[in-house]
């Protein structure tokens, strides 16, 4: 019985084909903002677990702070690193380095990259992986060495066609340097400039030879349990403070984040977008689901004799909301459908788009399809409801 | 009570309100009774209550005052919907002037929308529908849309859909209205087979031609019965 209610719906859906796509269209475009809207959640949230992948939450960052006022200069150096190590009690890793850009050559192919002056420390730090080579030694710091290891997106610029990387010799602010080893792709950025354009050398070197003062410090920090975050934050302050000879009173002259608040900050973005992408596919469903209402009055009021006619050879009330109000589910669901379909093509058209990143969302489909399902039973059970309350006689007089 | 009435009023008012609350009477104390197998037509003039009766007989209408034995079962105070709609799913068939068929539904279809609502399973409506569409002479009009079909075939559709549910009592409303003469004329030798086959058959109608089919006419006038056995008197 419900089946030949279901096709009735599609019958009476056909003959009127215009007007079922017309009031279909905003469920269309609900649902396929939906998805979207859920892609660009997932996309966003996978983007976010990617760029802080590796990063656990007893990390801690600390940058210097430049150009503000009062402050003048920052006193915050990679030697900090060592300092930290050594006197403050839950500091199990400390790592500092040096950031900044330096023109780099490999005879024809040059260009602008990430010139990271660091320690032996930072590999594990940022879960850096050799392809090839090795990493500098303490002994090479020490002496200043000239050496490098490449990034991955620094190997694809300065060697396009491959050959020999390590031992080979390249130039950093016009200066020698030999390739020691190279590194996986990582495909991710971590603080300033992206990672696999990194040419990564001894700290020393970058200090004395390559950035000089210009370079952007920070250290890398890992405490011995989440637990003792708040205790480690507060110890590595006075200490940096003392290192820095500032006065109380004074401002702190670098600024510390942690991965838990560095995380947090990302997914409040993404989750915003995803906030404010839900209102507008709301908004577009409550008013799609307004026009099916419409629709369906009209369609009530076109068949008023019919409704008659049902009451007259034996149609329940039930027969005939449930008649109406399939009508307009199997309207709705028709519209879900294919914004499911709009939807997912979208976000196959843009997903590999550097404008966006998206990634489809079984939860988007499901929730997208299940809205359109409860607008056409929220939005077609009152036209239902009248038609299945009418007075058969009156219904039979209509014309 | 007779065992074989079929259908008894005592003393049925109806009246209907207007938006303004004014109170418009239609029927003022009808009393009638109708045995089982009888073929009564119900004349009288426009607006004395013909349709509101075989309205309020076929429970498409409450009735405001009085009762309605149906079977010896007063029905006249039943006002929910479920019980209604089974009375006239199953007791009834009713034919209405205009046919009132769905226009979008096959013949056949529209002959099996009644067993639809009595929930019975598809092919054996389809059967039931053909067997009565090709009693009528239907046979090659099956799949046609009421729009296809001349207003005789349309009312043999109705006539068939009448049948589906195999009512005892068959409920027409002016059916030659708008029928020519020669199937209004083929329509009442199928209403007289329906006597012959035990229905109850109430015929509301002002035509004699089709009256004189009838056993009895009951003559209506202003809301209420004047005559329970009237005589048309031309040429009879």
């Amino acid at each position: 019985m419900i089946w030949e209610i279901i096709k009735m719906s599609f019958e009476s859906l056909l003959a009127k084909k215009t007007r079922s796509f017309l009031s279909m269209l905003g469920i269309i475009i609900g649902v396929s903002t939906v998805i979207a809207v859920f892609a660009i959640g997932q996309g966003a949230q996978n983007a976010v677990d990617e760029q802080f992948e590796g990063l656990s939450a007893n990390s801690i960052i600390v940058m210097g702070i430049k150009g503000k006022q009062n402050i003048g200069s920052t006193k915050l150096k990679t030697a900090d690193a060592e300092v930290l190590l050594e006197e403050a009690g839950h500091i199990t890793v400390a790592v500092g380095s040096i950031q900044g850009n330096s023109t780099v050559a490999h005879s024809p192919e040059s260009g602008s990259f990430t010139i990271v002056g660091t320690t032996p420390g930072f590999f594990d730090v940022s879960n850096l992986e050799l392809v090839s080579g090795r990493i500098f030694t303490e002994e090479e710091i020490n002496n200043k060495a000239k050496v490098a290891v490449l990034g991955n997106g620094a190997v694809e610029a300065l060697f396009p066609n491959g050959g020999e990387i390590v031992g080979a010799t390249i130039t950093i602010a016009g200066k020698k340097a030999e390739v020691i080893g190279y590194l996986e792709e990582l495909g991710t950025s971590m603080g300033p400039g992206k990672q696999d354009d990194s040419i990564i050398v001894p700290n020393t070197t970058a200090e004395t030879s390559y950035l000089g003062t210009g370079g952007f410090v920070m250290l890398n920090i890992q405490v011995d349990s989440v637990d003792n975050m708040e205790l480690a934050t507060a110890e590595l302050i006075s200490i940096l403070r003392e290192e820095h000879g500032l006065k109380s009173g004074q401002e702190d002259d670098f600024k510390i984040m942690d991965a838990g608040s560095m995380v947090g900050a990302a997914q409040d973005a993404a989750s915003l977008m995803s906030l404010l992408l839900t209102a507008i596919a709301a908004i577009t469903l409550l008013v799609s689901g307004i026009g099916i209402m419409n629709v369906m009055f009209v369609t009530v009021a076109e068949r008023t004799k019919e409704i008659g006619i049902s009451k007259a050879i034996g149609g329940k009330r039930g027969d005939i909301l449930s008649q109406f109000l399939l009508e307009s589910v199997v309207l709705s669901m028709i519209g879900g459908i294919i914004g499911v379909i709009i939807g997912n093509s979208v976000i196959f058209a843009f997903r590999n788009t550097e404008l966006i990143t998206l990634a489809p969302s079984l939860i988007g489909i499901v929730i997208g399809f299940g809205f359109s399902v409860l607008v056409g039973v929220f939005f077609g059970f009152y036209p239902a409801l009248k038609a299945s309350r009418l007075d058969p006689v009156d219904a039979l007089r209509s014309e | 009570m007779d065992n074989k009435t079929e259908i008894k009023f005592k003393q049925v008012y109806k009246s209907y309100f207007l938006a303004n609350g004014d109170e418009i009477p239609v029927l003022k104390g009808i009393d009638l009774e109708i045995k089982k197998g009888e073929f009564v037509a119900i004349m009288g003039e426009s607006g004395g209550g013909k349709t509101t009766l075989l309205n309020i007989i076929g429970c498409l209408h409450p009735l405001s005052k009085g009762k309605y034995y149906l079977e010896n079962e007063n029905i006249g105070v039943v006002r929910d919907d479920f019980t209604l709609a089974y009375i006239r799913n199953k007791k009834m068939g009713f034919i209405f002037q205009q046919f009132n068929l769905f226009t979008r539904l096959t013949a056949i279809k529209n002959v099996a929308l009644p067993a639809l609502y009595a929930g019975v399973p598809g092919n054996e409506r389809e059967d039931k529908a053909r067997e009565l569409l090709k009693s009528l002479g239907m046979a090659d009009r099956l799949e046609y849309k009421p729009t296809e079909l001349s207003g005789g075939q349309q009312q043999r559709v109705a006539v068939c859909r009448a049948l589906m549910n195999d009512p005892e009592i068959i409920l027409a409303d002016e059916p030659t209205g708008a029928l020519d003469s020669k199937s209004g004329l083929e329509l009442m030798e199928i209403f007289k087979k329906f006597k012959n086959q035990g229905r109850t058959v109430v015929m509301v109608t002002h035509t004699a031609e089709a009256a004189r089919y009838a056993d009895r006419i009951i003559y209506l006038r202003d809301g209420q019965v004047t005559d329970h056995d009237y005589k048309l008197e031309s040429k009879y």
